[in-house]
């Protein structure tokens, strides 16, 4: 009956806790499928004159972000919380009579990172919820023979083009293999592989943005200190924290031509956004913590206050009080323990179970789990037998044991 | 009789009831607590997901490069917040410059992600400036910047990481007229419900056949997914802390009868049927449950309320952060049939009881 209470207790704690420990990550990586939440681009002295991908004043020739620096940005401090990357080349040309936004875009590349790993990226893996009609251009090598695009649906509408028309852009044809319904200005674009359109505008190895996607931790009054202003042990803690500011600071400084903006309706509503479920699940887990220690405390009083009798018989043979308690505070830890460790291993089983029906994939509880919820659970076992021990203890064993008979 | 046993059980086994009591209580609590948070928390997650701003935009369809400007009021009647936006290239001295025209009042819920120095809004003859245009004209608050067709005193600078930052905003009516817009905009956008967006959608497309209506895919997929799959992490969890506290008080209960084998050979020697000990101890249970029962409410709901707070934004028109106050009757319910079940668990061994042999021995 103890052991089970323990064991009881012990799993809803490890449930709880692994649950609360992976939920955050999951979701910062199912609110990552928003896009990009960092944009880079080149230091300009001009202002861009742009309205829904038109630009009315040409940019000037020298300003763009050559596409061999790009995989720097896989070498940055921070590079493992790069989730996504996509280098953007803009043009425009007239189709049906107006001006409409050209993008050359890394589809979805292959690529390798400085550090010699091979990644696969571009404009798919940030936007993780686009879907074509039709199928997406395919290019996992850089090639700049290709006639294959893919168009916004706005501009299909318009057009009235449907998956394997023919378009003509910058004199040359292109087949549409899928149409891009986002619901935003993406719907306005045509998107090309990014060595084509490099060749049609004549600039080669040149980008003018790199998208980004960087797994963040939520801003806190720290993160928006000004940097220039914190002291060395500020600037390191804020430096090697994963804050949005903090990584764009780490790109800006591998790009020296180039200027990081976090995009603030994603960076911050993310960071909002997994502040409420981290802190929801602490609280749930806190209250269910504070349940599993309360129901462990009073079962192991009951264990005790049941043994009194025992307890004045080994008095009255001659035990000391010493002696009895140490028995006592043996037994009920390794009653602790048993069931500290059954319960572990069943809750990380639970949280599994949990983070396996709702995510689709087992929580990463962190190893150290078990064995600190075991020890926890011995404590609170010990805790629990304390103070009825003592009282049993203080009795005359005459008293306890007549009232008994 | 009767009751004088029971009030009787709960006068002389004080601290063994206690501690029964202490266990239903506790377990009550927490339920409570996790059926305010479950049932409110998808009204919540929502909330916050306002922050992204449109979740519809009504764009220009086919060779139009307006759209009416009765979709506000259209999207307006339906429930949802919607915003007009006119978009001009004006002139500061001879550079070119977007001017974004901007009904603030009814922006603001829709922008609520640009970071602004100074104020939010800006009335005729003043404007909000974008950081980098901003910085591109060293222009502070309080400037005034020469557009070609009339200057404005800034009154913001807005930054958001996007497009925003190298623009100039004017109020909606003079962009809409500098542009030469009679009762049209470049662009509406629209934050509908989470739950009704098809719905808000559906009906728009119907009201403006000219414009083009669509929904913001991304950020409407990812609201409910997120919402969707928290509220199922915490039904999980709720339903997992639940049965195994339930596990917990069913021993607690069993050990109210068990211990008291002697009292029931005494009762059966003297003559009482078993069904009347068990009422008996059945009847004990329950007033037990229904005072934790009452007395865990009230603490769940004093946790939900300040999980409430403390966690999410609290609305001031919304009601008292998560507190729910239908949960009442099946916690007390569930509490009750918990204690009874596992009384009469128990209580099965009242038949089993043999009083000579339990009386005699230890």
């Amino acid at each position: 009956m103890a052991i089970g209470a323990v064991a009881l207790g012990s799993a809803v704690a490890t449930a709880m806790l692994g649950a609360m420990l992976d939920v955050g990550d999951r979701v910062n990586r199912e609110l990552r499928s928003l896009g990009a939440n960092l944009i880079v681009t080149p230091k300009s002295a001009a202002l861009p004159v742009e309205i829904g991908g038109i630009r009315y004043q040409p940019a000037a020739k020298d300003e763009f972000i050559p596409e061999a620096l790009v995989p720097k940005i896989k070498s940055i401090f921070w590079q493992l919380n790069i989730t996504a990357l996509a280098p953007v080349l803009r043009a425009q040309t007239e189709i049906g009579g107006r001006e409409t936004p050209v993008d050359g875009v890394w589809f979805l590349r292959n690529f390798r990172a400085p550090d010699g790993t091979r990644v696969t990226t571009g404009l798919r893996a940030l936007n993780a919820t686009w879907k074509v009609e039709g199928r997406w251009v395919d290019d996992p090598n850089p090639s700049d023979r290709s006639a294959e695009c893919v168009a916004g649906a706005a501009v299909a509408r318009r057009l009235g083009l449907r998956p394997g028309a023919t378009l003509e852009l910058f004199g040359e044809p292109f087949t549409v293999t899928g149409i891009l319904a986002t619901g935003g200005e993406e719907e306005d674009r045509i998107f090309l592989r990014l060595e084509v359109l490099q060749r049609l505008t004549g600039r080669a190895g040149q980008v003018d943005s790199i998208q980004v996607g960087a797994l963040t931790k939520p801003e806190d009054a720290f993160a928006r200190k000004n940097p220039s202003q914190m002291n060395p042990v500020e600037y390191d803690r804020w430096y090697c924290t994963p804050y949005v500011s903090s990584i764009a600071h780490q790109i800006e400084e591998t790009l020296p031509m180039a200027v990081a903006r976090p995009i603030r309706r994603v960076a911050d509503n993310e960071g909002r956004v997994l502040t409420r479920i981290r802190g929801l699940m602490l609280l749930i887990s806190l209250a269910a913590l504070a349940t599993a220690a309360l129901t462990v405390w009073s079962v192991m009083a009951t264990t005790v206050l049941e043994r009194r009798y025992e307890i004045a018989i080994m008095q009255a043979t001659g035990a000391g009080n010493w002696l009895v308690a140490v028995l006592f505070g043996a037994e009920v830890a390794i009653q602790g323990a048993i069931g500290g460790l059954i319960g572990a291993v069943a809750g990380v089983q639970l949280s599994n179970w949990v983070s396996q029906s709702v995510f689709g994939v087992r929580a990463e509880a962190p190893a150290l789990l078990a064995p600190l919820v075991v020890v926890v659970a011995v404590a609170i076992a010990l805790a629990g037998a304390a103070q009825p021990l003592r009282r049993a203890l203080a009795l005359e064993p005459a008293v306890m044991l007549r009232e008994g008979a | 009789m009767f009751w004088r046993f029971v009030i009787g059980a709960v006068k002389f086994r004080r601290r063994r009831l206690v501690l029964a009591f202490a266990g239903l209580a506790v377990a009550a609590t927490l339920a409570t607590t996790l059926f305010s948070v479950y049932s409110d928390i998808e009204r919540k997650m929502r909330r916050e997901f306002r922050g992204y701003g449109a979740n519809i935009l009504v764009a220009p369809a086919g060779d139009s490069q307006t759209v009416p400007l009765e979709a506000v009021a259209e999207a307006e009647r339906l429930g949802a917040a919607a915003a007009a936006f006119v978009y001009t290239v004006g002139r500061v001295g001879d550079e070119r410059v977007v001017v974004a025209g901007v009904d603030f009042r009814r922006a603001e819920p829709l922008t609520s992600y640009w970071q602004i120095a100074g104020a939010r809004t800006a009335a005729a003859g003043e404007c909000l400036a974008g950081s980098a245009l901003a910085a591109h004209f060293h222009l502070s608050i309080g400037q005034s910047v020469a557009l070609a067709s009339g200057a404005c005193v800034i009154r913001g600078i807005v930054t958001s990481g996007d497009t925003e930052d190298s623009q100039l905003f004017v109020p909606f009516e003079r962009a809409a007229r500098d542009a030469g817009f009679q009762n049209a905009a470049s662009v509406v956008q629209v934050r509908a419900d989470g739950q009704r967006i098809g719905q808000v959608r559906a009906a728009l497309a119907r009201a403006l056949p000219a414009a083009d209506v669509r929904v913001l895919h991304a950020i409407a997929e990812t609201e409910a997914n997120v919402v969707l799959k928290v509220r199922t992490t915490v039904f999980l969890l709720t339903t997992l802390i639940l049965a195994i506290t339930t596990l917990c008080v069913t021993g607690n209960f069993s050990a109210l009868v068990i211990e008291r084998s002697k009292e029931i050979g005494l009762l059966k020697a003297i003559g009482a049927a078993e069904a009347k000990i068990a009422t008996l101890f059945l009847s004990e249970s329950l007033v037990l449950a229904l005072i934790s029962s009452v007395a865990g409410y009230a603490a769940g709901l004093a946790v939900a309320y300040a999980i409430g707070r403390s966690v999410f934004t609290a609305a001031a028109h919304a009601s008292p952060a998560g507190v729910n106050f239908a949960v009442f009757l099946p916690v007390a319910l569930v509490t009750l049939l918990v204690a009874a079940v596992a009384t009469l668990i128990a209580a099965s061994r009242i038949w089993r009881i043999e009083p000579a042999v339990i009386l005699r021995g230890e």
